[in-house]
């Protein structure tokens, strides 16, 4: 298994920082907003990895943190104008937050090298740095899903007239998750910045926002480990099968298609409502006798 | 003090008003009484004391101080409870956690401590599991608290709905049809429980369609139609009042 893992580290890399941008997109379905955002959050965060180290030179951490921290602001700035808005429409909105970060990375030359994009971007990240990083988010997310932000977003997400008529502020959590979502975002953008080389604006665009909207859905929308569950799969699976690698978007298609049908709330959710099934008959069971 | 005050409260709708020119109060420690056949505007007085609505003219104060201009989670923090005419539970969470939901409005510990886990804020999580257990023992639910809420029997989702509202420890509960659809049995069962916790000094207001019920609990009664407040006192001289007769009794 070891020797597996180390000849196909860069494979266990690519994971680890989809599973990033995953958790981005986690987050704000957890909290009951249907955000797109994620890959303009990304996109944010790596062009500001990447001008950090390519012009200034910065370390690592700086860099990353930077791309936290922008993308943490675009996520609150963001949430301002979508406060109002529910479900399809506030997909629609960030849809279109998406397309005007790509233009902005087009069109703004002089900065983000328009359609050609950076290159020559060092390659800082490595393996170790990646388990870290992971290691603090799964923290962070857990710790989270244990006390009041995760039962506020739980609630929110479930029903909010309740969570209204308890108190809960709709909001202010709907914004919490925005930010949050940021925050993961620019980070999941700025570690692709450092480990791809080269950055272009249309890196960032439908296919990466299908990729981190897949790896949640496949993998499941509560549990934590669900979107790095999901991204495992769809990242692993094309090395597997390698005769399937050159249809690699259609398996795709298909396994979404039947996680869709067959494993509705994902993987790690399918498995944890049955194991929790299991366990209620069995105390039910218990009491009556 | 009166726990809760409507004064003229008016809510229009366009060309219809929904409520016209109602003012009744409610009382700690009873059970106060409001029905009306349907489409009288019950619900409406409901969603404008939680805030859902906002009032077209007049007024609403809790314990003295206006809060008919708040918005709805507000007014939730100011110690009004709810229950919904339709059971809103999480159904896919389990009952326990139901209950501590309930809890939201008592949290102390900031966002960044519940980010991080400090231990306040990990505490601060497992008192409101220890406090919604107690809860769930008094009503003698304990032995449902890890079962999926909506696995439930539609008589336990009611308590359990109850005992989320208890949770936030209200002012102030509202209860909107609880009974509904329930027999007689479960109904007074549940009706004890609303009388054991007006003798503790809560404030409830109970609208509902059972008028064997209303008249085992209440002691004070308003009767609505068409949106205006048609008779009001003391139940039993309520119900002999030939308007209430004839809107809502029948022959």
């Amino acid at each position: 298994m070891s020797n597996f893992i180390l000849g196909h580290l860069s494979l266990f890399e690519l994971v680890l920082v989809c599973s990033i941008l995953g958790y981005s997109q986690y987050i704000v379905l957890r909290a009951g907003v249907f955000s797109m955002a994620t890959a303009g959050f990304a996109s944010i965060g790596a062009y500001t990895a990447a001008l950090l180290s390519v012009r200034i030179d910065s370390p690592l951490w700086v860099g990353l943190l930077a791309a936290a921290t922008i993308g943490a602001l675009a996520g609150a700035i963001l949430a301002w104008p979508l406060a109002r808005l529910r479900g399809v429409f506030q997909a629609i909105a960030t849809l279109a937050f998406v397309q005007i970060v790509i233009s902005i990375g087009l069109y703004w030359e002089s900065m983000t090298g328009g359609a050609l994009g950076l290159n020559g971007i060092p390659k800082l990240v490595h393996f170790g740095h990646l388990l870290l990083v992971m290691s603090m988010v799964l923290y962070v997310l857990i710790t989270l899903s244990r006390t009041g932000i995760g039962r506020a977003f739980d609630i929110i997400r479930q029903d909010e007239t309740v969570a209204v008529s308890l108190g809960i502020s709709v909001v202010k959590y709907q914004r919490l998750a925005f930010v949050l979502s940021g925050v993961l975002g620019g980070l999941g953008g700025g570690l692709m910045a450092y480990r791809n080389y080269s950055l272009v604006p249309e890196d960032f665009g439908f296919p990466l926002l299908i990729s981190a909207l897949s790896f949640v859905v496949l993998g499941g929308r509560i549990a934590v480990f669900g979107p790095l569950v999901g991204a495992l799969i769809l990242t692993l699976l094309p090395e597997l099968a390698r005769p399937l690698a050159d249809y690699r978007l259609a398996v795709n298609g298909v396994l979404m298609l039947l996680a869709i049908i067959y494993w509705p709330y994902g993987v790690v959710d399918t498995l944890s409502l049955h194991w929790r099934q299991r366990r209620a008959v069995r105390t039910q069971v218990e009491a009556r006798s | 003090m009166s726990a809760l005050e409507l004064c003229n409260l008016s809510r229009q709708f366009d060309g219809l008003t929904a409520v016209d020119d109602v003012s009744f109060s409610v009382n700690p420690g009873k059970i106060t009484g409001l029905i009306g056949p349907n489409g009288a505007g019950k619900t409406t007085v409901v969603n404008l004391i939680s805030g859902f609505l906002l009032p077209t003219r007049g007024c609403i104060h809790l314990y003295g101080e206006d809060i008919s201009r708040i918005e709805p989670a507000h007014v939730a923090r100011k110690g009004i409870a709810r229950t919904f005419q339709n059971i809103r539970l999480l159904k896919e969470a389990s009952v326990l956690d139901n209950v501590v939901s309930g809890f939201h409005r008592h949290e102390r510990s900031s966002w960044w401590s519940s980010l991080f886990g400090t231990p306040a804020a990990r505490q601060e999580t497992s008192e409101f599991r220890e406090q919604a257990a107690e809860l769930l023992s008094r009503f003698n639910m304990l032995q449902f608290a890890n079962l999926p809420a909506g696995n439930l029997s539609y008589g336990h989702q009611r308590r359990v709905e109850m005992m989320r509202a208890l949770a936030t420890q209200p002012r102030l509960l509202l209860l909107d049809e609880p009974v509904a659809g329930m027999n007689d049995r479960e109904a007074d069962a549940l009706g004890e429980i609303f009388k054991r916790l007006a003798k503790d000094g809560l404030a409830i207001l109970l609208i509902e369609h059972n008028m064997r019920f209303v008249m085992s609990l209440c002691e004070e009664l308003h009767v609505l139609d068409a949106g205006r407040l048609i008779a009001s006192g003391e139940p039993y001289a309520v119900r002999a009042q030939a308007a209430v007769v004839a809107a809502y009794l029948g022959g």
